[in-house]
């Protein structure tokens, strides 16, 4: 406990950040759909953090409008953002397979099938 | 007065009609054609109708109805009828009888050309009758789409280049018309805390000067909002470059249709909505649209005069001709008014008559092309004569209608070119005669190359003259061109308090504007406003008893 | 703590259109497990069941007052219903048409049903919520849903390659979403929309929720296909089988706006920062759509490039009712939507009769020939296109003509004058399609595809109901949707060189 108060909220966006960005350019520059993906879970991993790192300095006791206080809301998010993340996991994976099948290699760059 | 009335059955008519024909299974050609004829009858006679049951002593609005539509927009189904709609009514549905009977030649989807047909006629009439902005909006771009198809299905080679230009042309300009609708209701509600797009309410409004006090800079804005589509739609000299294109494309019907009221839309918005709703900006634009419409009676007359093609050289022809149409109306001066209001009608007649004989010809020798002709004369007189004769008409040759119109037209520019009034000059009328006399040059040109000469078409050989029923589709024609010629009385009388309205509307100062609302103010025999002899009058003040001289502009 | 404040007051009726929604999809599911392999027809008898019963239940609210209920969670007003509804139906037309489509592609995957019944939840989820975490759950469930939906017909490269295509940009979009909502969060302690405004409306705007608001709207404006978001739309709409196309086009969009509307309310205070952003995003949004247009020669695809400039004209017509809340609400938006939605399934229904076999015959040169296998198809497929481009009195004339207005009201003129502009070049596209439906060119090969099914023809006559129905009786649809508020007003920060200087009238 108190070695995360001694971390302040600063470091835990920078890092989270600096996760953010590494997996939007990650996303940006790789070619390979898998890889592409697991960026994408880099940078949901981020948002993950910053709500937890928001939740945790929130000011003790703080309540939102139904009563319920304001850290539960970030950690609440946390979950379903994960469970949302698995379930996207699931399908993304479903179709990079299916595209595997068809033409037995997948790689963004043969997706060119779709130009106009 | 509100609820249905006569102008909705003359509307309702042709409706009506393609949905009988809707349900006439294919096959039945006949029936078809005899449906579509029978319901082309019916409508001429409900204008008809109209006709004896319309006074021509007055400039306001009649017959009128009323019908809430879009409440919460204030879009009203509102229509009415005076002097300046009267007679296009009249030759729209004459002329759409001559176009179906016409087009018994059609022989690949007939049902559905006729059922274009039926509904092409009740959008021209809607715009012809509507007294409602929107409903006029809504029936000027209805009639785009079976006029399109027309050209479209039962087009020539290049039809669809031709259908699509004509449809992307008066689409893209009018949809400023209705940015410009819009706005002029804004402004209406600003003024008077009401929605509505009704024409006769927002022409009060600007006749009393208060709506253009609260915003004079926009109105010149506005004005080409509207002017733009009117000018795509007549057309005028830039903006015309569909209109060949159309007619060479377009079935024979479709371009009596189009040349006959179709471009009449166009001059009738400047009539109807430019000159009252735009009073000042009107003035100011009299210059341009002047020269405009000189630049293509000239430019018209020069192209018609190199064309290869009959129906490209009379598409040409169209242009100069609503040129004298526009060069009336800008001229803002009674007999120029009426001039040009004339020239709309026997345009009509002349220009659809010509066609319907290319059509007629085209039907036997299967080209448009003056090298394939030549000499047609001995082999069928009566069509030369008959052609000779509207030929002369759409010349402007004395005692035929085309004359009337023209000669009127310039006059009237000629008069305000010698008082200097809106700012034009003498060389406008001087070339605008001009141009009379180059249309003279090509069409009897054209006469020349047809008629005369040896025949070197061996089709020609074969060629038999025109049957009965087609020398009587013609004949009608040739009736009214003739009749408007010697009696142009007949036309004019109910004309002209409507369109001396028009013209006072435009160029009177604000608040002596006559307004047709106001029951009160009537229009005398010269052009001049009066108010009854006694009473108050509603909303603005004219000296009543003596007629009030309004002066020429600002 | 005092636990009995933790259970939140819960009002079933509110969440039972959603609730019907969601039962049927697993009805659906279950049947489909269960059923004899030759035909569907049980299955889309009770999902058509189902959204009917949602549907009425949905009518049945309509008149109601607006409320949250699920602490918060569940926002019950007009906007949202009217916006339900229209999912709803658009759902409902295409499972009419999606049978005998599927059929024809041999597509055998009698999930699209319960998946485009949860996709429909997901929408629906998203419009009737103020609370962001319920926001990014519809959205999800619509996206996922949608996901598989684009790549189910599985021996076509294309269909996979949209479905990928859709599935990596769409949850990198939700990546931005969601750290744009942890931003706002970190802001104002809060998830919800209410509030957020509360708190950004007393504070100036700081850089967190300024960087918070815009990566959420980057978020929503993926979903929207509004520009520079939009590079996936064209290639997913043209890639998936057309039924889940023109499902995709209409619920996904209504879904995304309302979200949008729900979202900007809330960062309403933050309109120097947004508005005029927004105002841009909407030239691009048309003016890209329709160009980009003009040279397709496919026409799903061109259609889905349409469906950008539809979002363009949409969106003016939500700014105009954030620009000036007194004078101009959403109705213009909303009608708008209702009319969009027939009008644009309406056209995919039609165009999704050209497939035969494996083969999509969605090209230009595909279509033709289809006024003579269809001509009842054929001849709705004008109306349709007609109403695309706003002619009277289709009820895309009426749509336009209501954002035009609201456009104006707002003091936003030039927005007006660019929508015109854009509805002009888009004829030039939607004529091509209208000509390649009707031309019959001499020796022209006979079309490869088989004749209009009767649920087909019934789908058509639906959105042509829609369509010609909102146009003739707009009054009474106008009255009847009342005037959907979006909150607190909000300053014109954009001054347009043409505006019409109104004296204040109530009216």
């Amino acid at each position: 406990m108190g070695l995360v108060n001694d971390v302040p909220l600063q470091w835990f966006l920078a890092l989270s950040l600096y996760m953010f960005v590494l997996g939007a350019i990650g996303v940006m520059v790789r070619r390979n759909p898998v890889v592409m993906f697991m960026c994408i879970e880099l940078m949901l991993n981020a948002v993950n953090l910053t709500f937890l790192a928001f939740a945790r300095y929130q000011p003790s006791g703080a309540l939102a409008s139904g009563d319920v206080p304001t850290a539960m809301a970030g950690q609440m998010m946390v979950i379903f953002v994960m469970a949302v993340a698995a379930a996207e996991v699931a399908v993304g994976l479903g179709i990079i397979t299916a595209i595997f099948r068809l033409k037995n290699r997948a790689d963004a760059d043969d997706l060119g099938s779709l130009r106009g | 007065m509100s609820g249905f009335g006569i102008l909705t059955a003359q509307i309702a008519i042709p409706l009506a009609g393609a949905f009988a024909l809707m349900l006439v299974p294919n096959q039945y050609t006949k029936a078809i054609q005899w449906i579509a004829m029978l319901f082309s009858i019916a409508s001429f006679a409900a204008s008809l109708a109209i006709l004896t049951r319309f006074s021509g002593g007055t400039y306001q609005m009649q017959m009128t109805e009323a019908v809430s539509w879009i409440e919460p927009l204030g879009i009203h189904y509102r229509l009415g009828i005076d002097g300046i709609s009267l007679w296009l009514v009249v030759l729209t549905t004459f002329l759409n009888i001559i176009a179906v009977w016409f087009s018994f030649y059609v022989k690949s989807r007939v049902k559905t050309f006729f059922v274009m047909v039926m509904v092409l006629l009740a959008a021209m009439l809607g715009v012809f009758l509507s007294l409602d902005l929107i409903l006029f909006y809504a029936f000027f771009e209805a009639s785009l789409i079976p006029m399109a198809v027309m050209i479209w299905v039962w087009g020539g080679s290049k039809r669809n280049y031709a259908a699509l230009k004509f449809f992307v042309y008066t689409f893209g300009a009018s949809i400023f018309m209705l940015l410009g609708i819009l706005t002029v209701a804004a402004l209406h509600r600003n003024l008077t805390g009401n929605l509505t797009f009704d024409l006769v309410s927002i022409q009060k409004s600007v006749a009393s000067g208060a709506l253009w006090a609260q915003a004079p800079h926009l109105q010149a804005l506005l004005f080409w909002s509207f002017a733009v589509a009117f000018m795509v739609k007549c057309p005028v000299f830039p903006f015309h470059t569909w209109l060949p294109d159309a007619h060479t494309e377009a079935p024979t019907a479709g371009s009596v249709i189009l040349a006959g009221v179709l471009l009449k839309m166009g001059t009738y918005g400047f009539l109807r909505i430019c000159l009252p709703l735009f009073p000042e900006a009107t003035v100011q634009a009299a210059l341009p649209m002047t020269v405009l419409a000189v630049i293509g009676i000239l430019y018209g007359a020069a192209v018609a005069a190199m064309q290869p093609d009959l129906k490209r050289l009379v598409a040409y022809s169209s242009v100069a001709h609503m040129g004298f149409v526009v060069l009336g109306i800008f001229s803002l001066n009674h007999i120029g008014i009426v001039g040009g209001a004339y020239q709309q009608l026997s345009h009509g007649v002349s220009t659809g008559a010509l066609f319907l004989l290319i059509g007629l010809l085209y039907e036997r020798i299967h080209t448009r092309l003056f090298a394939d002709m030549g000499g047609l004369k001995a082999k069928m007189p009566v069509f030369a004569a008959l052609y000779l004769v509207l030929m002369l008409s759409s010349v402007g040759l004395p005692g035929l209608n085309g004359f009337i119109g023209e000669f009127m037209a310039t006059l009237g520019a000629f008069q305000s070119g010698i008082e200097g009034a809106y700012g034009l000059n003498l060389l406008l009328p001087i070339l605008a005669a001009c141009g009379v006399v180059l249309a003279a040059v090509y069409l009897l040109w054209m006469f020349l190359k047809v008629f005369y000469g040896p025949v070197t078409n061996p089709l020609l050989h074969r060629l038999k003259d025109l049957k009965t029923h087609e020398v009587v589709m013609v004949g009608l024609l040739l009736i009214a061109a003739v009749w408007g010629g010697l009696y142009p009385q007949t036309f004019l009388a109910p004309m002209d308090r409507s369109l001396a309205a028009a013209r006072l509307m435009a160029t009177s100062a604000p608040g002596e504007r006559p307004s047709w609302a106001d029951s009160g103010v009537q229009i005398a025999e010269d052009g001049t406003l009066f108010g009854p002899s006694e009473g108050p009058l509603p909303e603005f003040v004219i000296e009543s008893s003596s007629p009030s001289t309004v002066g020429v502009g600002r | 703590m005092n636990v009995n404040a933790l259970i939140p007051t819960v009002d079933w009726r509110a969440l039972a259109p959603f609730t019907i929604v969601v039962c049927t999809g697993i009805v659906a599911l279950i049947i489909e497990m269960l059923r004899p392999r030759r035909n569907n027809n049980l299955v889309v008898g009770v999902s058509l069941f189902g959204l009917l019963v949602a549907g009425w239940s949905l009518f049945g609210m309509l008149g109601g007052p607006s409320d949250e209920s699920f602490a918060g969670m569940i926002l019950n007003d007009r906007f949202g219903q009217i916006l339900q509804l229209v999912m709803v139906g658009s759902c409902a037309v295409c499972f009419l048409f999606s049978e005998p489509y599927l059929r024809e592609k041999r597509i055998p995957f009698a999930e699209f049903y319960p998946l485009a019944l949860w996709s429909t939840a997901g929408g629906m989820l998203m419009v009737s919520s103020k609370h962001l975490l319920m926001v990014f759950l519809g959205l999800e469930l619509l996206s996922i849903s949608l996901y598989c939906l684009a790549g189910m017909s599985r021996y076509e490269s294309k269909s996979e390659e949209s479905a990928l295509k859709y599935f990596l940009l769409g949850s990198f979009a939700s990546a931005f979403l969601l750290m744009g909502i942890a931003f706002i969060y970190g802001e104002t302690a809060s998830l919800h929309l209410g509030r957020i405004s509360e708190v950004l409306g007393a504070a100036s705007a700081s850089p967190l929720s300024t960087i918070g608001a815009a990566m959420v709207l980057v978020g929503l404006g993926f979903k929207l296909a509004l520009v520079p978001f939009h590079q996936w739309t064209p290639d997913v709409y043209q890639g998936a089988p057309t039924n889940v196309t023109a499902f995709m086009a209409a619920v996904s969009k209504v879904a995304a706006l309302g979200a949008l509307v729900r979202f900007l309310w809330a960062i309403g205070t933050l309109d120097t920062v947004w508005f005029p952003l927004m105002w841009w995003v909407a030239v691009a949004t048309m003016t890209v759509g329709n160009l980009a247009a003009l040279v397709q020669n496919d026409v799903k695809r061109t259609l889905g490039y349409s469906s950008i400039a539809h979002a363009g004209y949409l969106l003016v017509g939500v700014l105009a009712a954030f620009s000036a809340p007194g004078r101009v609400s959403l109705d213009a938006t909303a009608f708008y939507l209702i009319s969009y939605a027939a009008m644009t399934i309406g056209a995919f229904a039609v165009i999704s009769l050209t497939a035969s076999g494996q083969h999509e015959g969605t090209r230009f040169y595909d279509v033709r020939g289809l006024w003579k296998r269809a001509p009842w198809a054929a001849g709705c497929l004008v109306v349709f296109l007609c109403s695309l481009i706003g002619i009277p009195i289709t009820s895309g004339f009426f749509g336009k003509l209501l954002i035009f207005q609201a456009a104006f009201d707002a003091g936003l003129p030039a927005l007006a004058v660019l929508l015109a502009v854009n509805s002009a070049i888009s004829t030039y596209y939607y004529l091509g399609i209208i000509q390649a439906a009707f031309v019959t060119e001499e020796g022209a090969v006979a079309p490869r595809f088989g004749k209009p099914s009767a649920s087909l023809n019934l789908a058509c006559a639906v959105c042509l109901a829609g369509v010609l129905g909102a146009g003739l009786f707009a009054g009474p649809l106008i009255r009847g949707m009342g005037t959907a508020e979006v909150g607190p007003p909000v300053g014109v920060p954009v001054q347009d060189p043409l505006t019409i200087h109104t004296k204040n009238t109530s009216d």
